[in-house]
């Protein structure tokens, strides 16, 4: 054997490679490369009657796995219709529903979790929604706003999530406190008391940057008045004074020793606020079972709106999943009238009944259960007033900076006016992608 | 290795060798050009332009920028920590996987009870899912009554947060990623192990050779080739390195157990397909690199 | 490292030529059992504990600290998993995929790297040096290019689609290659003389030898493909066409929260063949060559 020959063929070979793929290189960009953007997108209007042939759609996790039962209701007004479910896992949902935009063999439906459409609707790989299917007025308008990608709304908001305020009552009493903070004054005192006077190890728990800690920390910057972007998406600003100061705030939870500073693993905030080494902490729905499956009774915690800078309640991030139908479909019409159906507000609260996904319909919440579930009213009303990210295709990656620049400025690394000048110079650098 | 391949002038079967060779390549060259030649040609041109995953309608409407993201790479201050990262995840985990990997191989040789039993064990980490390691991992490095740190208080010292630290964290990932992996290149030395003629040692034996000396000039000269594989795949592996930072720490704190595969993997799932791609092609520079020294330095005597 | 391996191997000089195991055994220190059984202990803990905790209700799983046994012992999850899934349709899928996937890989690279290891022929070095460098392209580069390369190979929710691609990797003909190089040439010379044809050598004299190269390339195959994740999930556009490490992603990983002891369950289920097809072919790698007879 002669390896060095070897290697030195290799490199050969490679030159030989990067010729050829120059070759295959194309043509240039256009002015816009795919279907979003900054023009707003003509939508086609669906035809009338009912749907019909075969949907399919794809679904992550559980709301896959229950979807197609409960879509055999659909079939009672569209009876020449059949909704086929693909339940996909989340886990790499993400990349599935990409590569299938990017060889054209996407279902009719998807449902799209909110921070993905920017990219994908700017793909071209989503219809526009046709005018007249749904009244944007009836959805939360946080919800609403993920779908806007440029000035065209692409699916419609299927179920939604925000963050509140969880904290422990009997803590709380036991710090002199019957009623939640409302302010940022007050959150601070909360916390400081719960720390020592309420036996709490730490206050609250807060994420010192990383992994999706933009959720917990721009809610703060949000409130005291902070954009992402113009309105139009088409320029980051995250420098502003708002930031900062929403920032400083955030990162004094940290300073005084009042939150943790380093990352906690899976099941370490559950199992640590049932036994009261965290009294309080913000967080989204999914959070009251596990806190009660770690051992803690419904009596010894509530859920309170976020505090405001001034007054309650401050601006939370929403979450959740849109439907979207796929450019691509074949059967769009029908397709459109499925997620129309789904938008209904009684349908809505079927599938909250069905699953316990929060309806993004604001009538849905005004009858039946919801209205009744005190604590999941509390949600309901920071709907109101939640903030979903901007729907552009950079957004993941402006997440991303967000991240490790909170981080730098908790963990002091750098100060909070320069990471914020940091983040915008960075998100300027990537751009919108609009 | 005994004798090198007689030379060319002289082999009379040097066309019936070129015709059974290219026969037995055939197939494995088909698949090859078919899967894999496009595709690796597609995403080498994708790192000379700007495309992203919006753009995979219309790959051909992008622009080409040359090496404009192979630029912005060497210039990226991440960029250049976490390449700084990967060559100390090399530096830490080939020498070490290797070494354990062959001393087990050694050992596991020498016995002949519970042979089996134990080969699975050793191989147990390699499938055990990544979730319970790193459950368990976790565990042994947390600050407070983590199993290293109750260890340490014996002796009185009183040990830091392994993970939480920007000085400990990548070592302590890059143990966890060697006790990891270090099974699967056990079996193949164990297997490498048996093409060496048991005669070849009993000879020695009666010649008088010592323990020692017969690694040193029969087991380790012999093992050779296979110890030039699992050089070369292990500094590939960690070279690649991502699923343990990614399952221990997220990459943190502050970036310091990043590594060029976990930017890459970001970058791929921002949607920045030309500049992740370049990213790649720099990893696969580097892996070239190593490669070819690891060849000169375990390349055959003859 | 030198300095464990030193007298594990320098212990057996003293003592007289084995004959049989038993005396073979007899040479076995009794540290060695030990360092041996340590490191052992070691590496299974972590296996022994997903085991375990797949009894437990999630909010046990993710107990801080760890707990060892479980207070509640459950089968929960297990019952989801084999009643919320299709098992046998999964099971038979990732089966078959895992086996195409090995045999193709042992045998075409058996083939290729014999030729490489020991033929001489035009263009030998162009091949190895594609196979190597293919080696070291990492593979998340090239998965969007070929996904759309096997969509317009009309090969999208096929069961090929998802193992073609994947049947002769890189990997195995390099393993193949370095092993066989380690082969004495005076087999292939002596069975030249004897008159034997070429294809003929590799079949009756290579390949019978290569029982260790292959069991090991076959088993770190089919672990691969046996989890690989990813790929099968895009290609497989339906979910009869899922194969187990998919579908078992399906209801543990939420949008938000993450279903641990489902989590485990999965994965105990799925690394059971694992271990079957290790302990199948682990036998195989301990064939050494002298046994086989050359001399």
């Amino acid at each position: 054997m002669r390896p060095r020959k070897s290697l030195s063929t290799a490199a050969r070979t490679a030159a030989v490679l990067v010729a050829a793929s120059l070759v295959l290189v194309g043509c240039g960009r256009s002015d816009d490369g795919g279907g979003g953007g900054d023009k707003a997108e003509d939508s086609k209007a669906i035809a009338e009657g009912p749907a019909e042939g075969s949907i399919e759609v794809w679904a992550m996790g559980t709301e896959g796995e229950k979807l197609g039962e409960f879509a055999k209701a659909f079939n009672e007004d569209n009876p020449d219709a059949e909704v086929k479910v693909t339940a996909v896992p989340w886990d790499g949902a993400h990349d599935k529903i990409a590569n299938a935009i990017a060889a054209g063999e996407t279902p009719d439906v998807s449902l799209i979790g909110t921070t993905w459409m920017g990219e994908f609707a700017e793909s071209g790989g989503l219809d526009p929604t046709p005018e007249g299917i749904v009244e944007e007025g009836d959805f939360f308008p946080g919800a609403w706003g993920s779908t806007v990608v440029g000035d065209t709304a692409y699916g419609v908001p299927w179920y939604v999530e925000t963050r509140v305020l969880y904290y422990r009552t009997d803590l709380a009493e036991k710090a002199g406190w019957s009623e939640p903070p409302k302010t940022w004054d007050e959150l601070t005192k909360f916390a400081a008391d719960l720390q020592a006077k309420g036996g709490a190890e730490y206050g609250i728990s807060l994420q010192p940057g990383q992994a999706g800690s933009w959720q917990s920390a721009l809610p703060f910057a949000w409130s005291n008045g902070a954009t992402i972007t113009n309105d139009d998406g088409t320029e980051y600003t995250l420098d502003s004074p708002e930031m900062v100061e929403g920032l400083e705030y955030y990162k004094t939870f940290f300073a005084d020793g009042l939150s943790q500073d380093r990352l906690l693993d899976p099941g370490e905030l559950e199992n640590g606020f049932a036994k009261g080494t965290y009294g309080s902490f913000i967080s989204g729905p999914w959070f009251t079972g596990l806190v009660e499956d770690a051992g803690l009774k419904p009596e010894q915690y509530a859920v309170a709106p976020i505090p405001g800078k001034d007054e309650a309640p401050g601006t939370s991030f929403v979450g959740g999943g849109n439907l979207a139908v796929f450019a691509d479909s074949d059967n769009r019409d029908s397709a459109w009238k499925f997620v129309q159906w789904m938008s209904q507000p009684d349908v809505q609260q079927d599938w909250y009944t069905t699953l316990g996904d929060l309806p993004a319909v604001q009538e849905a919440w005004e009858t039946g259960k919801l209205a009744d579930d005190e604590r999941l009213q509390v949600f309901g009303a920071q709907l109101d007033s939640a903030n979903a990210p901007p729907a552009v295709p950079t957004w993941e990656q402006v997440a991303s900076v967000i991240d490790s620049e909170v981080e730098k400025a908790v963990k002091d690394a750098s100060p909070v006016d320069d990471a914020v000048a940091n983040m915008q110079s960075q998100a300027s650098s990537i751009g919108t992608g609009l | 290795m005994a004798t090198a391949t007689p030379s060319r002038s002289v082999d009379p079967t040097r066309g019936r060798q070129a015709v059974a060779a290219w026969v037995l390549a055939l197939p494995f060259m088909a698949l090859f050009l078919v899967f894999t030649a496009g595709p690796v040609l597609a995403s080498f041109g994708m790192s000379f332009t700007d495309i992203r995953s919006a753009d995979m309608r219309t790959p051909f409407a992008v622009s080409f920028v040359g090496v404009d993201n192979y630029l912005d790479l060497i210039g990226n201050p991440l960029f250049r920590k976490v390449a700084f990262n990967t060559v100390l995840y090399v530096v830490l985990g080939v020498p070490l996987t290797m070494g354990i990997a062959l001393a087990i191989a050694v050992g596991l040789n020498r016995i002949t009870r519970l042979r089996g039993f134990f080969r699975v064990g050793y191989y147990l980490p390699v499938i055990t899912s990544i979730v319970a390691v790193s459950v368990v991992w976790k565990f042994l490095y947390r600050e407070d009554g983590g199993l290293f740190n109750t260890v340490l208080s014996w002796v009185s010292i009183a040990g830091p947060g392994w993970l939480d630290s920007t000085a400990l964290a990548l070592p302590s990932v890059a143990l966890m990623s060697v006790w990891r992996n270090f099974g699967a290149l056990m079996v193949i030395f164990l297997a490498g192990l048996q093409t060496i003629p048991k005669e070849m040692n009993e000879a020695a034996e009666v010649d008088g050779a010592g323990g020692w000396k017969r690694f040193r000039h029969i087991t380790l000269p012999m093992l050779r080739p296979t110890l030039l594989f699992g050089a070369v795949i292990t500094g590939i592996g960690y070279l690649q390195f991502f699923e343990e930072a990614y399952v221990m720490t997220h990459g943190g704190p502050l970036d310091a157990t990043r590594s060029v595969s976990y930017f890459t993997y970001d970058q791929f799932s921002f949607g920045n397909y030309g500049l992740a791609s370049a990213a790649s092609y720099l990893l696969f520079l580097a892996v070239v690199l190593l490669t070819a020294a690891q060849f000169r330095l375990l390349r055959s005597k003859d | 490292m030198t300095t464990t391996m030193t007298p594990a191997a320098g212990v057996a000089a003293d003592a007289p030529v084995p004959a049989d195991r038993g005396r073979d055994d007899r040479r076995t220190p009794w540290w060695l059992w030990l360092v041996l059984g340590l490191g052992l202990a070691l590496m299974l803990v972590p296996f022994a504990w997903m085991a375990i905790s797949s009894f437990k209700p999630d909010s046990e799983v993710v107990a801080v600290p760890p707990t060892w046994w479980p207070e509640t012992v459950t089968t929960e999850n297990y019952e989801l998993l084999f009643t919320r899934l299709d098992f046998p349709t999964y099971f038979l899928n990732s089966t078959l995929v895992a086996l195409a996937v090995t045999v193709g890989n042992v045998v075409f690279g058996a083939m290729l790297g014999y030729a490489l290891a020991k033929l001489d022929f035009p263009g030998k070095r162009v091949i190895f040096a594609l196979v190597l460098m293919t080696l070291m392209v990492p593979g998340v580069v090239t998965f969007v290019p070929l996904f759309v390369l096997t969509s317009n190979l009309e090969l999208t929710n096929t069961l090929p689609g998802i193992f073609l691609p994947f049947m002769a990797g890189p990997f195995g003909v390099f393993l193949m290659r370095q092993f066989i190089m380690g082969l004495p040439d005076e087999l292939i010379q002596a069975a030249r003389i004897d008159g034997a044809g070429e294809l003929r050598i590799f079949a009756s004299v290579i390949m019978p030898l290569c029982g260790p190269a292959m069991a090991t390339l076959g088993i770190l195959t089919f672990l691969t493909s046996w989890n690989n994740f990813l790929w099968p999930l895009v290609v497989a556009q339906t979910e009869d066409k899922y194969t187990l490490p998919v579908a078992l992603a399906l209801y543990a990983t939420g949008q938000n929260a993450t279903k641990y002891g489902l989590l485990l369950a999965g994965a105990v289920v799925v690394v059971i063949p694992v271990i079957a097809i290790f302990l199948a072919l682990q036998r195989y790698i301990m064939q050494g060559i002298a046994m086989t007879g050359i001399k």
